[in-house]
């Protein structure tokens, strides 16, 4: 398999098309993700958008409106669909537009999605998955730039992906579209635009493996999403100070690669948290949760997290970025655990 | 003192000719919309009072809701409601015992059929909501108060612009069982079902006492053969059957179909027309309303002994041509 | 307008007298404390139920509502398994998981119960969309409460199946309360058909206690879903006999619409016609009531003698795979 260097919004584009030319039974549901259906475009073949970040580009004039369905603005119609195209026979992938609209149709995921295979004692599957945006940076304000994975990573019955490289955003990305489960899948808005090496063909990363992002026994980093490529300049510049951290990206959040991490904490006995979610009931807070009751004896310092503030996502330019967990914060928290 | 009945059905408009046909639904809220217009020309014109029968949806409280009026004194008909048709009949009972000068009508050809029912010689004014109906027109509510303001008021003398209508009587082994104003049919479904009819293979026999060739149904039919309106003093009698002339005709909205005729032939006010045993139920004005069991005689009989029914457009002018709407002499050019 | 041979009139009146027999008997075992939780009974609106779903086979779908019973039963889901499920034994339609408000049976097109008012709308658009991506001809009928049609789910699912021509039939019951609340309270247009002129689709009314009419009325509504043509309003004015749920006390039903509720029995208006018609004899119908008995006493002494699941049992069917 050949590698190229290629965007992470080509690498999720690439991998809804490979399994589009693979299962038939791949939809694709969501707002103007091909965009200018039932107009003069359709007609002539083409397509207006290609999703609002151009993620999902091209896959409707390659596969037809009948598997690339543009929606009404209907969350609750289109993800519930969803749940039922995926409990008789299809497997749906469906874009919710901005992970803060979930308001409008978290029944549709955690009641139904989520509760089905349960309620109906296991006669039944969910085979679907919900792409969302996520993550501040883009000056969107507070209802579009939140990250809050760990609400669906509370819910029972979903499975939570957090892609940070092109590369791992295609082997997740073609795992989660495979899976039984319904997935939520969270692209981080700026990272669409990050670039990266990328096989070609098909290739799975199995969900709830950590990677070891970058080796380390001074203190472990576990980064989630967008906040990899912040602990990773953290990483080079402690580096300098002789300071060597093992950066720990967990890819799902649920399920959690608990023994990945927890290795990991056990070797460099100090442990830094970093997630660009609120800290309060949170994915950051859980694995600081884990290490605690499960490597207790092993911590030299007490595990820190750094994460957003509790608060909405800020929207003048000075707020958000100090809103945003940063390279110096996490340099910050490492050298407290490592003093 | 002028008074006013005012019956309207919020359940018709909207049965499955919406599906097997393309009829429209029409929404209690467009009703609520025409019970206030009727409302408003009824005070524009100084009618005293009012009367409205209570319903299921409450057309009449919705409709006062939105309007302010100067004169009309406004009730509610004090009395029970089942939610069923026997409502509309009586409510007619109770204002022709009331002595109302005219009671307006909002609903179908099955809404007139069962206030006729009860009404008596009180003068109806017949307003369409629905898209095939032979019976009430299709006419705007503002101006069909207007014409029944008038009748009440008096402005107009009644007899001068309103004619009697048809009526069918349906005897079942010759007792009288129940009434139609348009038309009586056989069919062979066994069930009353979504009570319309749309497949003319199941029709066997038609009694109508119009046959109107502007309008939608089984009164078209027999338009084909001879126009019949609502003043003529005769009916028509058809017998349906695969093997008879193919007649194209309207049935429902949208749904312009072959039914074929056997024979036809038309029937004299007072004649008595006895069907053919083994139908499964019996339609009265477009709906299957009886399910018959058994092998018993069934007759239908013209008479005209129907509603009287206000000519709109006929009273109108009477009153504009007494200078009713002017409120002084007219000037001439 | 629809023939009814003489297996599907028996058929129908075996569904109507099971799920009444069901419905009684769970009354009555709630009341004496056997079954836990809440049961929300169909008793009243069998004809809907019966007369959507003789027209289906296992091969259609529908989605259900919290009181969904009778959707099962009339789905063909085993009374036995539904009643171990009301007891949450490990032998129930969903191994006692679910309880009465999600039971389910996927293999029988039975997309579960449901305890949110009005979530199956969505549901019932994607099984549809499925049989539209993958060509077949099976159709999905949304059952929905006149509650649930003040949902947005409801609103954007109708719209959702209309714009993609989805069939899926939307099968309102209006039993004129949601919950305590009148419908002529919480609903600006009362007939909730009066709606389908917006979202582009034929509505229409009928009388949601004559099977015939329902019948005839789910025959027309689904030939059309299946020729493609798209989704149908189909709504069926009802009564329950029961509260919202088992224990509600009742007190905002006046005395006198109980009255005229019991006079227009689904059941009841059945059994007349069909001996007038001479299409079905006294015994006959004897026969089926005793037999329905039988099955419901069959299915409490399933119930009763079944196992409650294993603890374990809390941490199973959450996921297929959870590593």
């Amino acid at each position: 398999m050949s590698t190229r260097v290629i965007q992470f919004r080509e690498a999720i584009n690439e991998a809804l098309r490979l399994e589009m030319r693979r299962d038939p039974t791949v939809i694709l549901m969501g707002e103007d993700i091909s965009g200018g259906a039932k107009t003069h475009l359709e007609e002539k073949g083409t397509e207006a958008w290609g999703g609002d970040l151009g993620v999902t580009k091209g896959l409707a004039i390659e596969f037809g409106r009948e598997r690339v369905r543009d929606t009404p603005i209907s969350e609750s119609a289109f993800i519930g669909a969803a749940v039922g195209a995926a409990s008789t026979g299809l497997r749906p992938v469906v874009e919710l537009m901005f992970v803060d609209f979930f308001g409008v149709c978290m029944d549709q995921i955690f009641n139904q999605g989520g509760k089905l295979r349960y309620m109906f004692g296991g006669k039944a599957k969910v085979p679907m998955v919900i792409r969302t945006l996520i993550g501040a940076g883009f000056r969107a304000a507070a209802q579009h730039s939140a990250v809050l994975y760990s609400v669906f990573a509370h819910m029972p019955g979903l499975k939570c992906v957090v892609p940070s490289t092109p590369y791992n955003a295609k082997g997740l990305l073609i795992a989660a579209i495979r899976d039984d489960d319904p997935v939520m899948y969270f692209e981080h808005l700026v990272l669409l635009d990050t670039t990266g090496p990328v096989p070609e063909g098909e290739y799975i990363i199995p969900l709830g493996k950590a990677e070891i992002a970058r080796p380390g026994k001074d203190a472990t980093v576990v980064a989630i999403g967008r906040m990899r490529l912040f602990a990773m300049q953290a990483a080079d510049e402690l580096a300098k100070e002789g300071i060597d951290v093992e950066v720990v990206d967990p890819l799902s959040i649920s399920p959690l690669d608990e023994s990945t991490i927890l290795e990991s904490v056990k070797k460099t006995r100090r442990l830094v948290v970093v997630d660009e979610d609120n800290p309060r009931c949170s994915v950051a807070n859980d694995i600081v949760t884990l290490a605690a009751q499960q490597a207790f004896d092993y911590l030299d310092a007490p595990p820190q997290t750094v994460t957003a503030p509790h608060t909405p996502v800020p929207f003048s330019p000075v707020l958000e970025d100090a809103y945003i967990p940063s390279p110096a914060k996490i340099a910050a928290a490492v050298r407290a655990v490592v003093a | 003192m002028s008074t006013i009945g005012i019956i309207a059905n919020p359940a018709s408009g909207k049965d499955i000719r919406r599906l097997v046909a393309h009829a429209s639904v029409f929404d209690n809220n467009e009703k609520t919309n025409i019970l206030q217009r009727i409302l408003l020309a009824l005070d524009a014109i100084g009618v005293d009072q009012a009367f409205i029968m209570p319903d299921y949806y409450g057309l009449g409280p919705r409709a006062l809701d939105g309007i302010r009026l100067s004169r009309l004194q406004v009730e509610m008909l004090d009395m029970p409601t089942t939610g069923t048709d026997r409502d509309s009949t009586e409510a007619a009972a109770r204002l022709r015992a009331m002595e109302v000068g005219a009671i307006l009508v909002l609903g179908g050809d099955g809404t007139n059929r069962v206030v006729a029912k009860g009404c008596g010689d009180v003068p109806i004014v017949p307003i369409s909501t629905g898209t095939n109906n032979v019976f009430p027109s299709m006419v705007e509510g503002t101006v069909a108060g207007l014409a029944a303001g008038v009748v009440a008021m008096k402005v107009v003398d009644v007899n001068r612009v309103s004619y009697r209508a048809k009526r069918l009587e349906v005897y079942v082994d010759h007792e009288l069982i129940d009434i139609a104003l348009v038309d009586v049919v056989t069919s062979s479904d066994l069930w009353i079902g979504t009570r319309a009819l749309w497949n003319p293979s199941q029709l066997r026999e038609v009694v109508l006492a119009r046959a109107e060739p502007g309008c939608i149904g089984l009164s078209s039919l027999g338009s084909c053969f001879q126009a019949l309106g609502a003043r003529e003093e005769q009916g028509m009698h058809l017998r349906l059957g695969p093997n008879g002339v193919q007649v194209l005709a309207p049935l429902g909205p949208g749904l312009v179909t072959r039914v074929g005729v056997q024979a036809h032939r038309l029937i004299a006010v007072g004649e008595e027309v006895r069907l053919q045993p083994g139908a499964g139920t019996l339609a009265l004005d477009g709906e299957r309303e009886i399910e018959i069991y058994g092998q018993p005689e069934i007759s239908v009989r013209l008479t005209q002994d129907g509603p009287r029914v206000v000519d709109i457009c006929q009273c109108i002018t009477e009153a504009a041509s007494l200078g009713f709407f002017c409120g002084s002499p007219i000037q001439k050019l | 307008m629809a023939e009814l041979s003489k297996d599907k009139l028996r058929w129908i009146y075996e569904r109507m007298r099971l799920i009444r027999e069901f419905e009684d008997r769970t009354a009555q075992l709630f009341a004496a404390g056997k079954i836990p939780g809440f049961v929300h009974l169909y008793a009243g609106e069998e004809a809907i139920a019966v007369g959507v779903c003789a027209l289906l086979t296992d091969a259609d779908y529908i989605t259900s509502t919290h009181r969904g019973h009778g959707h099962c039963i009339a789905k063909g889901v085993d009374v036995r398994e539904m009643m171990a499920e009301l007891y949450g034994k490990a032998t129930g339609s969903c191994k006692g998981k679910g309880g009465s408000m999600h039971i389910a049976d996927v293999e029988k097109g039975m997309l579960g119960a449901n305890g949110i008012v009005g979530a199956g709308g969505p549901l019932a658009c994607g099984s549809a969309l499925m049989a539209k991506v993958k060509g077949t001809d099976q159709v999905t009928v949304c059952f929905f409460g006149d509650g649930a049609a003040e949902q947005g789910t409801m609103h954007e699912s109708m719209n959702l199946a209309s714009i993609w021509k989805l069939p899926v039939i939307f099968v309102c019951e209006n039993n004129g309360y949601a919950q305590t609340t009148p419908a002529h309270y919480h609903c600006a247009a009362k007939d909730i058909a009066d709606r389908a002129t917006a979202y582009n689709m034929p509505g229409f009314v009928v009388d949601g206690t004559d099977v015939f009419a329902v019948y005839e009325a789910a025959n027309e509504a689904i030939a059309r879903a299946r020729r493609g043509e798209g989704p149908t309003l189909l709504e069926c004015k009802a009564f329950r006999y029961y509260g919202h749920f088992q224990g509600d006390n009742m007190s905002y039903f006046s005395e006198e619409e109980i009255a005229a509720n019991r006079a227009r029995d689904p059941i009841e208006k059945f059994k007349k016609r069909v001996l007038e018609r001479g299409l079905m004899t006294e015994q006959e119908l004897a026969e089926i009531d005793a037999w329905a008995k039988k099955e419901v006493d069959e299915a409490v002494k399933f119930a009763e003698e079944s196992p409650y699941p294993a603890l374990e049992e809390v941490y199973t069917d959450v996921y297929v795979s959870y590593p």
